[in-house]
């Protein structure tokens, strides 16, 4: 079902498409075989289009839009497989940009001259965002972390932010790359690609506490993070879809076209299914919720869903395209390894119902 | 839910929770099944002389024309007391279908009493030899100066024994090619001489539907909807108000608050297992929410969503359904028993609704017939 848009987000949404463009299976494929997960010069395009300031207030510089806005360019990133981290730039200058005093680096990473990520994460399973292992000692705005964090999306990154437990609760800090203490063991994913743990020893970190308190900064760039992975999936589903259609339409097996089989009709029909609905729950969020005070269930609705049916979508799409869709020479496997990696980021969708369990109170 | 109230619907809501508080009788809330007229209209009529009968209907015919945010606000709050389904067929269907094609006598002559509960309508669509395959169906109209002449059954009439009028799907041009071509959209006096009703009785033990006889019944040419044969794209615009209209997220947030309550009675909401499903459950519930609101917009804009609405339906009915099945595993050894489960948090109807929810997968156009639909229509897949 069309989007109810502004022209505004209308013309975001196209120059997004027409970024998207320039990416796609062919390029997601160089960057496999490459020793480069992105190409930095893309990053800085994205900032020079706005999109790395999407969230960040006017007043610190950005475009100050909201999350419709973000979850627009999101969803083509993923649909054109787009290797630049454009959505994690993005919510982690959003974080910056909410700071009262924002730091230096903020100008820098809206430019895509300098890039930071999250690292929120530090198990594969049973994370509680808001009682992070790493430790956090010192006091005033300059802290001392010792932990490790895990699946960061390190490679090119000059920084980090990162969550740890402090005196009066977790906090978020900034991290350098080159920080005293700070090491990286960066490990493929099935895309090509590179995550990477992230072991922190006494390193020095700036504190960031933007709104209200920075308890609320670790628990608000969790849930934008949660969101924004959503549209990004979206993408990769819609993208898939749109793949296998194609082939239904061309395909013939006993004299007729495939996609003229009831059977395959109704498959299609199911992933058509799960697509619109999950666009329709993460522009519902995105539409009632300020980037920076996500409701929590509502994040962890979104990413349960998103990630669940993008891996429906994905695998469904291979079996419809019979034997060449599990080879490595089709573009469609993949959407299933980007949906994989994604979907796996920051809790899956198990994970994200157990939250979903206890934020809800589904308990005794 | 996903949204904030803004201050203007916080105190809406408020107003709406607490009117219905004071005005919803106990006897009628939480039923599984639709009550009776007898029962159910003096309630209709309590919501319609509050104003509030029809909040998706401009001002101009009587409605609400309330926002899209109020309409949801009100469904919520009518899911969070348990509030009865009302009979939809008025309001949700004929309603808007005249506002769209009908003749300024018929909106002044029709629309009004709907409003008010004073005329209940029915569905002509299904025949015994016409469900899936609509488009085969055979009650013929013959126009006959002035007016037609009706002979064929109708079947799956929701309420058809309770109701007074019924808009129908007849066959006007018995030759046409494609058949669809044939068929006009006519409203008929349910009181008329030459007609036979009788109830049908369903697995949940409640008669909703009926069969509908007509022996060479007279029905005025004036209550031609539209143009002679032009039955079907009518039919199809109402069809996509239907499908709207039975994946409201109403009856899928009170099968949640049922499950709950359930699995704290019988201990299973500690299950870890049983938690997920839940979980999942409860999100697609919220994923449905969002569905709705988003092709209510879209309605609003353009007056009827196309194809697209099948998408709503199956999504609603199977969640419906999924969520009936979550239902009786909450319930566990109750779930056999034809009477209400007695709990701490009330009285629970487990197996009604379970049973009851079988149908929704099937009528308003079964979840294969809405995937073929889709895949036609929407994914323009080959023939």
């Amino acid at each position: 079902m069309e989007l109810n848009l502004t022209s505004e987000q209308g013309l975001l949404r196209d120059s997004a498409a027409k970024f998207i463009g320039a990416a796609g299976p062919k390029i997601a494929r160089k960057f496999r075989d490459s020793d480069h997960s992105f190409a930095p010069q893309r990053l800085r395009e994205a900032g020079e289009l706005g999109w790395l300031g999407i969230l960040v207030p006017e007043s610190a510089g950005g475009l100050g839009l909201g999350l419709t806005e973000l979850a627009l360019v999101l969803e083509q990133a993923g649909r054109g497989l787009v290797c630049e981290p454009i959505g994690l730039a993005a919510i982690s200058a959003a974080a910056l940009g909410f700071a009262p005093k924002p730091l230096p680096l903020l100008s820098r990473v809206m430019t895509g001259d300098a890039l930071v990520v999250p690292a929120l994460q530090e198990r594969a399973h049973g994370d509680d965002p808001l009682e992070p292992s790493t430790e956090a000692t010192g006091t005033g705005t300059t802290l001392q972390l010792t932990g490790q964090k895990m699946f960061v999306c390190a490679d090119g990154a000059d920084g980090f932010l990162v969550s740890a437990s402090g005196r009066d609760g977790p906090v978020l800090c900034f991290v350098a790359r080159d920080a005293l203490g700070c090491t990286l063991q960066p490990a493929e994913t099935v895309d090509g690609r590179r995550l990477a743990a992230l072991y922190l020893d006494q390193t020095p970190a700036d504190l960031v506490s933007p709104y209200p308190s920075s308890r609320d900064a670790v628990d608000a760039l969790y849930n934008l993070s949660l969101v924004a992975l959503s549209a990004e999936l979206l993408g990769v589903m819609e993208e898939a879809q749109r793949i296998t259609l194609d082939y239904l339409r061309i395909r013939k097996q006993f004299g007729k076209l495939i996609g003229s089989f009831q059977a395959l009709q109704h498959q299609a029909a199911n992933i058509y299914l799960r697509t619109e609905a999950v666009r329709s729950l993460i522009f519902q969020v995105a539409g009632n919720n300020e980037p920076w005070r996500i409701d929590p269930a509502m994040a962890a609705a979104a990413k349960a869903k998103a990630s669940e049916d993008a891996l429906f979508v994905t695998e469904a799409c291979i079996q419809l395209h019979g034997a060449i869709g599990f080879t490595d020479e089709h573009d469609i496997g993949l959407y299933l390894k980007r949906a994989m990696l994604l979907s796996s980021l920051m809790g899956n969708a198990a994970a994200q119902r157990r939250r979903y369990v206890a934020i809800a109170g589904l308990t005794a | 839910m996903f949204r904030h109230d803004t201050p203007a619907e916080a105190s809406f809501r408020t107003e709406v929770r607490s009117w219905l508080e004071a005005n919803l009788p106990g006897s009628l809330r939480d039923r599984t099944t639709r009550p009776p007229p007898v029962e159910l209209m003096p309630w209709y009529q309590t919501l319609s002389r509050k104003g509030w009968i029809a909040p998706h209907w401009p001002r101009q015919h009587g409605g609400m024309g309330a926002t899209l945010n109020e309409q949801i606000v009100m469904t919520e709050e009518l899911a969070r007391i348990g509030a009865p389904h009302l009979p939809v067929q008025g309001l949700n269907h004929i309603g808007p279908i005249l506002m769209e094609f009908g003749s300024e006598a018929q909106q002044k002559k029709h629309l009004p009493p709907i409003i008010d509960g004073s005329v209940i309508w029915a569905q002509g669509y299904s025949e015994p030899g016409a469900g899936s395959d609509l488009a085969s169906l055979a009650t013929r109209a013959t126009l006959n100066g002035d007016h037609f002449v009706v002979k064929g059954s109708k079947i799956w009439t929701t309420w058809g024994h309770h109701s007074d009028w019924m808009f129908a799907l007849v066959r006007t041009d018995p030759d046409a090619q494609p058949r669809h071509a044939g068929i006009s959209f006519i409203l008929i006096d349910l009181h008329s001489p030459g007609i036979r009703i009788r109830p049908i009785v369903t697995i949940a033990g409640d008669d909703e539907f009926a069969e509908v006889f007509f022996d060479d019944v007279v029905v005025p040419a004036e209550n031609l909807v539209g143009k002679l044969n032009d039955g079907w794209r009518i039919a199809n615009a109402l069809l996509g108000h239907e499908r709207l209209g039975t994946s409201n997220p109403q009856f899928a947030l009170q099968a949640l608050e049922r499950i709950k309550v359930m699995a704290r009675a019988t201990g299973i909401i500690a299950d870890p297992a049983f938690q997920d499903r839940l979980a999942a459950a409860s999100i697609n519930v919220t994923a449905l929410s969002a569905m709705f609101s988003h092709a209510v917009e879209l309605t609003n804009n353009e007056r009827s969503l196309g194809p697209e609405s099948s998408v709503v339906k199956i999504f609603g009915s199977e969640l419906l359904q999924s969520l009936n099945e979550l239902l009786i595993e909450a319930a566990g050894g109750h779930a056999a028993m034809e009477e209400p489960v007695a709990t701490n948090a009330g009285v629970v109807d487990v197996a009604v609704p379970f049973l009851f929810s079988r149908r929704v997968t099937i009528y308003g156009g079964s979840s294969e017939i809405q995937r073929n639909v889709l895949a036609r229509r929407v994914l323009n897949l080959p023939a």
